[in-house]
């Protein structure tokens, strides 16, 4: 599958949940995970640029936080290559707004993620292709 | 015989050599001295009258051989004869001849035959005193003549029915601008100004009488003169006429015209004038008051002649106008202040005087007091100054700013506030618009100017503005500042009156909570998502064991995430507890 799955979060027992979930749901068997943007970035950057990218993005995290990995990909030039899902403890209205800005935000979750989330997850067009069955 | 004190000289024409000789004989009878010379004809005669003309008489006979009219030959000696008498002698048979010849100016015919001593020389003698006579009216014509035509004033001769001129002369020419000739065409009517209606009337009542009047002439050019007509009939030229003289009095007219118009004037000043104007005596006595009192003070002012200035002087004003007149005679004019007067009503009424000494002056002999009721005038400064007070009060009871600028002198004044709340000396004398302008902070500055000209120039009469003042110090203060814009009686800005308000404490207050709240904004935020982390880990863990417990491997791992992330939500809350609690 060239659809790579990333978990951003620095909570061990939110990544525990989510790669359940991501399990179960027959997203992904075994996610990058990554308790801080620095190194997300830079795996992304290590990457074949075919490849696209699902990402869970924490908002809240110790150094840059998500606001931040998000300006850094708006800066790529082929930046549809990332599907990001932003997930926060707490959802605000200015967050949601803040969010919409970048075209590569597709979903906006709140924590805990749920059998639900994961299903909207797959029916996101840009990536549902990715899901479907044979 | 005659004595003679001139020696006669006679001429003799006579062709007849007799009958010369025998006049010779006649005239040596008479006259012991005397000259004679012959001519036998007219062309010795002409010559000798030509060389020499004194002749005393010259006897002309009127039969002469190169002659052969007499009537020529009598008018061509007349012509030679200049003042010499010529007598004419002749026959008989010319009597009526010789009578004839007496009307072309021969002085007197003789008949040769009736001729004796004593006839020839008194016709002689008649002769010489006839042409002696004649030649002396002459002269008198030619003096009078020249004294009417040398005089300075202007004189003319009219026709006394038709009234047209018979002569004129050089000054009455010069007056009027007519030539001669122009003249002695006119009729005196047409020298009278348009609306004169005297000339005719007097004219034809005293049509043979001496008459004078006073007439408005025109004069060539158009020019209106005043004359004083003196006419006299007279016979002029053998027609009934009349002299007139004529004095030109119009700069007479014009300067009597004009001490009436002053003399108009000053009495309208005096007396219909709002001044009372009187004439003081050393002892402060009206020794006149003028007319206008009446109107001004309502007292007759007969009443007040000799009446003491202190009878009618506010008992309350005296002591200090006495002050003021003591310096009466040290300076030419001495102004009072105002002082109460009693009107003919008894009323009080407020007066302004100037006096001024003109004790030198033998017309005035006094001091002349010009006096203005100012009653009107002290009670409308009152007013004003009781209204001045009130905004003064007014002013001193607030804590604002009270700014009144003059918009066209760029005048600026405040109340105490400026020293009291900014600080800067009230007596500055550098308070002007741009002074203003350079205490405005400059990131208000654009706004504020931006509104102040849409109040001047769409004369928006309220304006309600907030921005930041430089203090003395140098420092800022948040001011309200509500400005009233005054005009005058056809709308056009005169004064701008503001009240600034210091609102830097309420600013600063309002700013505090703002910030307090904006603080409280993101302390919320953060605790929500610090509460609801550990909160949403529970809630995900219990998912999990709920709907995938045949998937898991280790409940226990996962129960024992569920209490650490309990207690931690435990902490989080306890904290929150204790924060608000300080």
């Amino acid at each position: 599958m060239n659809l790579k799955i990333l978990i951003i979060d620095d909570d061990e027992v939110v990544v525990f949940i989510q790669k359940k979930l991501l399990a179960k749901n027959e997203i992904s068997n075994n996610p990058m995970v990554f308790k801080s943007v620095s190194p997300a970035l830079d795996f992304i950057a290590s990457e074949d640029g075919n490849k696209e990218f699902l990402i869970l993005l924490d908002i809240n995290m110790p150094g840059m936080n998500g606001w931040d990995f998000l300006e850094e990909l708006s800066k790529k030039p082929d930046k549809d290559r990332f599907h990001v899902i932003m997930v926060t403890s707490s959802v605000e209205q200015r967050d949601k707004e803040k969010a919409s800005k970048y075209s590569m935000v597709r979903e906006f979750l709140e924590k805990p993620i749920t059998n639900e989330c994961c299903k909207k997850m797959k029916d996101i067009p840009e990536i549902s292709h990715f899901f479907v069955k044979v | 015989m005659f004595k003679e004190n001139e020696e006669l000289k006679i001429l003799v024409i006579e062709d007849n050599y007799g009958d010369f000789v025998l006049i010779q004989e006649y005239l040596t009878d008479e006259y012991s001295k005397f000259k004679i010379k012959r001519a036998e004809n007219f062309e010795n005669a002409r010559k000798l009258l030509e060389d020499n003309r004194d002749y005393s008489a010259i006897l002309l006979d009127l039969s002469l051989p190169d002659v052969d009219r007499p009537e020529k030959l009598v008018k061509e000696v007349l012509g030679l004869a200049n003042s010499s008498a010529v007598i004419v002698l002749t026959g008989y048979a010319d009597k009526d001849f010789g009578m004839k010849t007496l009307s072309w100016g021969v002085s007197d015919y003789l008949l040769k035959d009736e001729i004796t001593s004593s006839i020839l020389t008194k016709s002689i003698q008649y002769s010489r005193e006839r042409k002696r006579v004649k030649r002396e009216l002459e002269e008198s014509e030619k003096k009078y003549r020249n004294l009417f035509d040398a005089s300075p004033l202007p004189m003319w001769v009219l026709d006394r029915n038709s009234l047209e001129f018979l002569n004129v002369n050089n000054a009455a020419m010069e007056l009027y601008g007519y030539s001669r000739q122009e003249f002695l065409k006119l009729n005196i009517r047409e020298l009278w100004a348009e609306g004169e209606t005297l000339g005719e009337e007097t004219w034809k009542k005293n049509k043979n009488d001496f008459f004078s009047l006073q007439l408005k002439h025109r004069t060539k050019k158009g020019k209106i003169l005043y004359v004083d007509i003196e006419t006299n009939p007279i016979t002029f030229d053998g027609r009934d006429a009349r002299v007139t003289l004529a004095s030109d009095i119009t700069g007479k007219v014009k300067a009597e015209k004009d001490l009436y118009h002053s003399q108009q004037r000053f009495k309208a000043l005096v007396q219909d004038g709002s001044d009372v104007i009187s004439i003081i005596d050393e002892n402060f006595r009206y020794s006149y008051i003028s007319p206008s009192v009446k109107n001004i003070l309502d007292v007759n002012p007969k009443q007040m002649e000799g009446r003491n200035v202190f009878e009618f002087i506010h008992p309350d004003d005296e002591i200090r106008i006495k002050k003021y007149l003591k310096f009466v005679g040290k300076k030419k004019t001495v102004q009072l202040p105002s002082y109460r007067y009693k009107d003919g009503k008894g009323k009080w009424r407020w007066l302004e005087t100037i006096i001024s000494d003109l004790r030198d002056d033998p017309a005035i002999d006094g001091l002349v007091a010009n006096s203005r009721d100012i009653t009107q005038f002290i009670y409308q400064e009152k007013e004003l100054r009781e209204s001045l007070e009130r905004y003064d009060t007014v002013a001193k009871a607030t804590s604002d700013l009270i700014v009144d600028y003059n918009i066209e002198s760029d005048e600026l004044k405040f109340n105490e506030a400026i020293s009291e709340i900014f600080g800067y000396s009230a007596e500055n004398t550098e308070f002007n618009g741009s002074w203003w302008d350079s205490k405005i902070h400059p990131d208000d500055f654009g706004r504020i100017k931006a509104q102040e000209r849409e109040m001047v120039e769409r004369k928006r009469k309220l304006m309600h503005s907030e921005y930041r003042l430089a203090c003395a110090d140098g420092s800022y203060k948040y001011v309200l500042d509500r400005s009233y814009l005054l005009t005058d009686n056809s709308g056009n800005p005169k004064r701008i009156i503001g009240s600034i308000q210091d609102i830097t404490d309420r600013y600063n207050y309002i700013k505090a909570i703002e910030d307090s709240n904006e603080r409280l904004r993101e302390i919320a935020w953060t605790q929500s998502h610090v509460v609801r982390a550990p909160l949403a880990r529970i809630m995900g863990l219990i998912d999990l064991l709920k709907n995938h417990r045949e998937n898991i491997e280790n409940v226990t791992e996962i129960l024992d995430n569920i209490l650490i992330s309990s207690r931690e939500l435990d902490k989080v809350i306890r904290k929150i507890a204790n924060k608000t609690e300080k």
